[in-house]
C-alpha cells in the first residue's frame, strides 16, 4: 500500500515538474490574434524608472499611457515590466541570447543611440513603413540619425539629453564665491572657483567638501567634455582612426587629472565608477559642490529639495568654445513575426514620443524634446536652468557612432579610470587604449 | 563488398545480454526510487547538460540569433590571442592562489577550534559560521562595498586607528584585486567547517589515547593524526574551492565590474561581457570552454598530487 503512495506521488511529481517546465518553455502565444487589419494581443514593454508621482510612482507616466492606448486599441494588452537603467543593457543581452525578448524597450537617454550589435544580430525591426516623410522631418535630424543604420530608421527617438555642469549655489555662498557670469567660465576661472570651493567643514584638519567630482563608467559620458575642451576627440570624423592620443587630447586629461591628483580639488573618489556615489556626494551629503551631469539631474536635484543650483557650461580650454556631449533616448522593437502586431506597436510608439508626451517629459524629466513641435510648444517656459542647459545644446557633439563602440569605450574608459588615479600619465594611458582600439577600428 | 566484423552491428554476446537483463530488471524492482530521481535528471539534462554540450558546439560557430556560420577554430585563436583573456586569466589565477589554500586553511583552523567544544557550543559555532553561506553573494558584495568605503567604511577606520593611511581599497590597481582575496578569505568558509567537523568526528579516539599515551603533545597529536587523516575531505575542499574561485564573478561586477582599469577582470565576467555585452555567444563559448579546461587540469594536477601524497 505504501509502495502504491510513493508510486504515485513520483508520477505525479514527475509529471507536475515536466509540465512546469514546458509550459515555462512554451512562447505566450495563446492570445495573439494575427490578421493585419486589426491586430489583438499581448505586447511586453520595458521600461526604466522616470519622474515619480507624489506616491513615488516612478512608472506612472507609463501606467497612465497604458490605460488610454488599451482603450483605443481594445483587444490589445500592454505589459510593463521594470527594469532599473543601469541593468537594462545586461537584461537586453541576455534576453537575446535565450531568444526571449520584450515587444519594445527603451534606448538609455546617456548612450549613443541604438545598439549596432542588435542591429548586426538582426533582432531589432526598421520601422520606414510606418513613419512617412511628414513625420520624420518633425523629428530633429540628429535624434533621428542616432536610430539610423544603413538609411534604415531603427527606433523612435523620445527625448534628447546634453551634459553640464550643476552648481550647489549653496555652498557657492557659505564660500563666498561668485559662480561663473551666464554660466561659462575658462579653464582657469575653474580652476580658481574649485580652490576655493574646497574646503575642510568640520575643521578636523582635511578638506571634507570639494570643488567637483564626476564618475568614470563605460557607457557614460559626464567627464568626457572636459576632455573635449582643447579640440580633443576620440576618433577621427570618419570614425577610422583612434585621436584621443593627439596633444589636445592629452593636455585636456592631464588638466582634468590634475584637479585630484596636484590641486586636490575633487575628492580621492574621483574617476571611480561609483555613479550612486557620485550623486549621493552631490544631493545628499553635499559634499561636492559642482559635478557634471545629463539633464535629467537638474530636475532630480530639485526634488531632492536642492532648490539652489545653477547650471553652467564645461569650462573652455584652448578651443575656446564650451563644449558639451549629447545623447538622444527612445524606443526600439523587437524582431516580430506579426505585421499587424507591428502596426499596433508602432501605433503606440507614436503616442509614447507624441509632441504632448515630449513636452510633459521636457518639464518632468529634464530632457530636451526629439521633436521640432515640442520644442516649438516651449515647455520650460518657467525653468531657467533647462534654459540655460538648453543653450548648451547648441554646442553639443554626438558620440561617434561605430559597430565596436561598446568595446572601443570600454578601452578608453577603462584607461582613463588609471589617468584620473594618477597611476597611469595619459600618454602612457592612451597609447594603450591606442592598442585596442585601433584593432577594433580594422573589423 | 563484405562489411568487416567491426563495423556491423553485431548481437550482445550471452553473458552481456545477462548483464542488461540483470539491470533491467533491478531498473524495474527500484521503478519507483528512479521515478522519484527522474524530475532531477530530467533538470538537470535541460539546464546542465544540454547547455554544456550546446556551448561546446557554438564555440565553434559565429552564433547569431537567426543565422550561425561554422567557423572552426577560429574563436579559440582568437581567445588565446586576446591580451583582455590573457589579463582574465592572470587575475584569475591571482585570486584562486591565494583564495584556495587560505579559505582551506581557515576551514581547518576554525573546525580543529570548534570540534573539542560541549554539543552547545559546537552547534552554535557551527550555525554562526555556516549563516554567510546561505546569504547571498549580492547582500555579502554590498557590504563589504561598504566596509571598502574610502570616506566611510569600516576598513579604513581601523587603519586610521592604527596610524596607517586610509586607501581608496576598491578603485586603486594595485589594492582592488586583494580587497577582493581579503574579502573572499575573511568570509567564514560555513561547508568546510561542517565538512571537516564531520571528517574529524569520524576519527576513532583511540587514535588519540594511544597517542597520548606515547607522549604526543595536543599540537603533534593534530598534525600527525587528525590533518592526515582528513586528506580526503581537504582534497575535496581544494577541488570545491578551485572551482569556486574560478568561477568568482558576483562580487567582481558589483563591486568593482573589472575595474580599475582591468585590475580585477576575470574570466567569468570576461565570458559575460562576450556574450550578454558583445553578443560573441560563439567567442564566450570559446572562452567557456577554456575555462572548463584549465579547471580540469589544474583539479586532475591536484588530485593527482594530494591523492598520491594520501596514498604514501
Amino acid at each position: 500500500m505504501k509502495n502504491k503512495w510513493s508510486k504515485t506521488v513520483a508520477v505525479v511529481t514527475t509529471l507536475s515538474l515536466l509540465s512546469v517546465a514546458a509550459i515555462g518553455c512554451s512562447k505566450d502565444t495563446a492570445t495573439d490574434t494575427q490578421t493585419a487589419e486589426k491586430w489583438t494581443g499581448k505586447i511586453v514593454l520595458w521600461d526604466g524608472p522616470r519622474w515619480a508621482d507624489q506616491g513615488g510612482n516612478k512608472y506612472h507616466w507609463l501606467e497612465d499611457q497604458k490605460k488610454s492606448f488599451e482603450a483605443s486599441h481594445p483587444g490589445v494588452e500592454i505589459e510593463i515590466v521594470q527594469v532599473p537603467w543601469a541593468e537594462l543593457n545586461d537584461k537586453l543581452g541576455v534576453s537575446i541570447a535565450g531568444k526571449s525578448w520584450p515587444d519594445v524597450a527603451p534606448i538609455d537617454i546617456s548612450g549613443n543611440g541604438v545598439n549596432p550589435t542588435f542591429i548586426k544580430q538582426k533582432v531589432i525591426e526598421p520601422l520606414d513603413s510606418f513613419f512617412d516623410a511628414k513625420e520624420k522631418a518633425d523629428f530633429y535630424p540628429n535624434a533621428l540619425d542616432a536610430y539610423t543604420q544603413d538609411g534604415k530608421m531603427y527606433g523612435v527617438p523620445a527625448a534628447m539629453t546634453v551634459h553640464s555642469m550643476l552648481l550647489n549655489l549653496d555652498i557657492f555662498k557659505e564660500r563666498n564665491v561668485e559662480p561663473p557670469k551666464d554660466g561659462k567660465w575658462t579653464w582657469d576661472e575653474f580652476t580658481d572657483t574649485m580652490k576655493k570651493l574646497t574646503y575642510d567643514k568640520d575643521g578636523d584638519g582635511k578638506n571634507d567638501v570639494y570643488g567637483i567630482s564626476t564618475y568614470i563608467k563605460n557607457g557614460y559620458y559626464e567627464a568626457w567634455p572636459f576632455l573635449y575642451m582643447d579640440g580633443g576627440r576620440p576618433l577621427s570624423d570618419d570614425a577610422t582612426k583612434f585621436t584621443f592620443d593627439s596633444a589636445d587630447s592629452l593636455s585636456a586629461m592631464k588638466k582634468v587629472a590634475a584637479l585630484k591628483n596636484e590641486l586636490q580639488v575633487a575628492p580621492k573618489e574621483m574617476g571611480s565608477g561609483d555613479v550612486g556615489g557620485t550623486w549621493k556626494a552631490f544631493s545628499a551629503q553635499k559634499t561636492v559642490a559642482v559635478e557634471p551631469w545629463a539633464t535629467w539631474a537638474i530636475s532630480a536635484a530639485k526634488k531632492a529639495n536642492m532648490n539652489n543650483i545653477m547650471v553652467a557650461s564645461y569650462p573652455t580650454g584652448k578651443s575656446g568654445k564650451p563644449v558639451t556631449i549629447g545623447g538622444v533616448g527612445g524606443w526600439m522593437v523587437f524582431h516580430q513575426e506579426s505585421e499587424g502586431k507591428k502596426q499596433v506597436i508602432a501605433d503606440l510608439l507614436k503616442q509614447l514620443t507624441s509632441t504632448d508626451n515630449q513636452v510633459l517629459s521636457a518639464q518632468q524629466y529634464g530632457t530636451f524634446p526629439s521633436r521640432k513641435s515640442a520644442t516649438e510648444k516651449n515647455p520650460f517656459a518657467n525653468d531657467p536652468q533647462m534654459q540655460a542647459a538648453q543653450k548648451l545644446s547648441e554646442s553639443a557633439v554626438m558620440l561617434p557612432r561605430h559597430a565596436q563602440w561598446k568595446k572601443i569605450d570600454e578601452a578608453i574608459q577603462a584607461q582613463l579610470q588609471l589617468v584620473l588615479n594618477g597611476e597611469k600619465t595619459p600618454e602612457d594611458a592612451m597609447k594603450e587604449a591606442k592598442k585596442s582600439v585601433d584593432e577594433l577600428l580594422k573589423k | 563488398m563484405n562489411p568487416s566484423p567491426a563495423t556491423t552491428n553485431t548481437p550482445p554476446t550471452k553473458p552481456q545480454q545477462s548483464r542488461i537483463k540483470a539491470l533491467l530488471k533491478t531498473m524495474w524492482k527500484e521503478r519507483a526510487a528512479y521515478l522519484f530521481l527522474l524530475p532531477k535528471m530530467v533538470l538537470f539534462l535541460a539546464f546542465i547538460l544540454v547547455p554544456v554540450i550546446w556551448a561546446f558546439v557554438i564555440s565553434f560557430q559565429e552564433y547569431g540569433v537567426f543565422e550561425s556560420e561554422w567557423v572552426g577554430v577560429d574563436n579559440f585563436v582568437k581567445t588565446f590571442e586576446s591580451d583582455a583573456f590573457h589579463v582574465a586569466l592572470l587575475n584569475t589565477l591571482k585570486y584562486t592562489v591565494f583564495t584556495v589554500p587560505l579559505q582551506v586553511l581557515i576551514a581547518l583552523g576554525l573546525a580543529s577550534l570548534i570540534h573539542p567544544l560541549g554539543r552547545f557550543s559546537q552547534s552554535f559555532f557551527r550555525g554562526a559560521f555556516y549563516l554567510p553561506t546561505v546569504t547571498s553573494m549580492v547582500i555579502i558584495a554590498m557590504v563589504w562595498r561598504w566596509v571598502y568605503n574610502y570616506r566611510y567604511g569600516l576598513f579604513n577606520y581601523f587603519l586610521e586607528f592604527l596610524g596607517i593611511p586610509a586607501q581608496d581599497w576598491l578603485n586603486q590597481s594595485d589594492t582592488a584585486m586583494w580587497a577582493l582575496i581579503i574579502m573572499s578569505v575573511l568570509i567564514p568558509p560555513g561547508v568546510g567547517i561542517i565538512m571537516y567537523l564531520a571528517g574529524m568526528g569520524a576519527i576513532p579516539e583511540s587514535l588519540y589515547e594511544s597517542a597520548k599515551m606515547d607522549g604526543a603533545n595536543a599540537f603533534q597529536r593534530w598534525w600527525r593524526i587528525t590533518v592526515p587523516l582528513l586528506k580526503p575531505t581537504t582534497l575535496y575542499l581544494i577541488m570545491l574551492s578551485l572551482i569556486g574561485s574560478f568561477q568568482v564573478f558576483t562580487q567582481i561586477i558589483l563591486m568593482t565590474g573589472g575595474g580599475p582599469g582591468n585590475a580585477t577582470e576575470t574570466l567569468v565576467h570576461l565570458i559575460y561581457k562576450s556574450a550578454f555585452r558583445d553578443m560573441e555567444f560563439g567567442l564566450a563559448s570559446a572562452q567557456a570552454v577554456v575555462l572548463f579546461v584549465i579547471t580540469l587540469i589544474f583539479g586532475v594536477i591536484q588530485y593527482r598530487l594530494l591523492y598520491r601524497k594520501g596514498e604514501e
